[in-house]
């Protein structure tokens, strides 16, 4: 098949996707207008452009990753994993985690919400460096996991036992917090691109299985904001 | 709304242009990949950086506003069972509208060579956060302390992960992580936030918060049960 050909097939398979996708929320939305809500038609106009909207860019986003970002990862991962210094990866993932996370807006509507509710005790720019800093070493560390194939609840049992634990001292502001932070790190750039990476580096080092040390990133890099969250908290509340 | 489309714009941006850089500057020192697979790289980037926008101009447009509308709605409609059901139907068709949850099912599909279908793991994502989400609502109704359910949700995932075959475990926290996404979090916190101020005395931050934190330990169990099962 031609690459126009497969494009268009692709981008048209991807759409009816997105459609099957959008379409429950969207028949939850009419239910409960129909039947509580009663909104004024030009509200409901507003929502269905919206939706619409997103609709389009559902098909794009989706597209866009599964036509380049998937395959793209997916073949860095395996030269990575195949190159004799593949040590390297620690460190890359080391930087790949942190850039990536100063640039999620998510991160910075967090570091808002903290600065808010401890009345500008604890700065924004001082969550936002360290959930990066706390992101970069979950990379960094889910990335030696492939390469060196111990497995991942050496690193989240201990992680989620630090959590109960300071469950226990922390004070229920940065408990809510800290637990919401958890999802602000783990935006579609990481959950798309670098676990790709992260799978085909496990693919092309022998002995290691794509399923059990290729994923387990996410979990990593959803597990830190909640543990730095929550020690800042226990920092600054002496 | 033009504020809007140049704010989001602007964000995208700036979180597509780091990995970018990487990937050129790796594919230069590094790597040598065929250049068909760059190009295809930086075409994946122009529609994802597209689509997110849209996407989420889209989601402010309507997703939000809906949400907000439901979230401060539902409280009044009438009895508790009814209220429960609407929000688990609400956590569970969000869930289902999220698309990096639909991107991880289909790389671990395509990892596990058909084993684990992505249709069963995004259905039980989304059943894991409907399922939580209602648990977080009447936590909100009996004032439940939150670190309660927290401290006990933890614990049974940590006891959980001893009897889950490895490649579950990972899977399980990873399908949790996404959950988290652009059309979840703003519903889910409007229907907190909705809740908390038509039904429990004190509206804090500890009170409207910590829904997203709650709910997301249903995926990770939701999962984790799957993989006893099936292993």
């Amino acid at each position: 098949m031609s690459e126009t050909a497969y494009f268009f097939q692709e981008l048209f398979r991807v759409f009816l996707n997105s459609t099957q996708t959008l379409a429950p929320v969207f028949l939850f939305f009419i239910l409960f207008q129909m039947l509580y809500l009663k909104m004024p038609r030009e509200h409901i106009y507003n929502v269905l452009k919206g939706l619409v909207i997103s609709l389009a860019g559902l098909t794009l986003f989706l597209f866009g990753v599964e036509y380049g970002f998937l395959p793209a990862g997916k073949k860095m991962g395996i030269a990575l994993g195949s190159l004799s210094y593949r040590w390297a990866m620690i460190p890359l993932g080391l930087l790949l985690g942190f850039v990536s996370t100063l640039a999620e807006p998510a991160v910075r509507v967090l570091g808002y919400e903290v600065d808010k509710a401890t009345s500008g005790l604890i700065k924004e720019k001082l969550v936002l460096y360290s959930l990066s800093l706390g992101v970069a070493i979950a990379v960094s560390l889910s990335l030696a996991r492939v390469i060196y194939g111990f497995p991942i609840e050496y690193l989240l049992i201990p992680g989620y036992l630090v959590v109960l634990l300071s469950l226990k001292f922390a004070s229920p502001n940065f408990i809510s917090i800290a637990f919401d932070a958890g999802g602000v790190a783990t935006g579609p750039m990481i959950t798309t691109f670098v676990v790709s990476v992260a799978i085909g580096a496990a693919e092309a080092i022998p002995g290691r299985d794509p399923v059990i040390d290729g994923f387990g990133l996410i979990a990593l890099v959803a597990m830190m904001p909640i543990i730095i969250v929550m020690l800042v908290g226990l920092l600054f509340e002496r | 709304m033009q504020g809007d489309i140049k704010g989001t714009s602007w964000g995208v941006f700036k979180a597509i242009l780091p990995i970018i850089i990487i990937v050129l500057a790796l594919q230069f020192t590094l790597l040598g990949l065929p250049s068909a697979v760059i190009w295809r790289f930086l075409v994946g980037a122009v529609f994802i950086a597209a689509g997110l926008i849209l996407f989420l101009l889209g989601v402010k447009i309507s997703i939000i506003p809906m949400g907000e509308e439901i979230g401060s709605e539902l409280p009044q409609i009438g009895r508790l069972g009814i209220i429960l059901f609407w929000t688990f139907l609400l956590g569970f068709t969000a869930t289902l509208a999220e698309p990096p949850v639909h991107v991880l099912a289909s790389m671990i599909e395509e990892a596990s060579e058909g084993n684990i279908s992505r249709v069963l793991l995004v259905c039980l994502t989304a059943l894991g956060i409907g399922l939580f989400v209602k648990l977080a609502v009447l936590r909100i109704v009996l004032q439940v302390p939150l670190v309660y359910l927290f401290a006990l949700g933890y614990t049974a995932i940590l006891v959980l992960s001893f009897f889950t075959p490895s490649q579950f475990v990972a899977i399980s926290f990873d399908a949790s992580g996404v959950t988290t996404g652009p059309v979840t979090v703003p519903v889910i916190l409007s229907l907190g936030v909705g809740m908390t101020s038509v039904l429990g005395g004190k509206s804090t931050t500890a009170e409207s918060f910590g829904l997203i934190g709650l709910a997301s330990i249903g995926p990770i169990l939701a999962v984790m049960l799957m993989g006893v099962i099936l292993g």
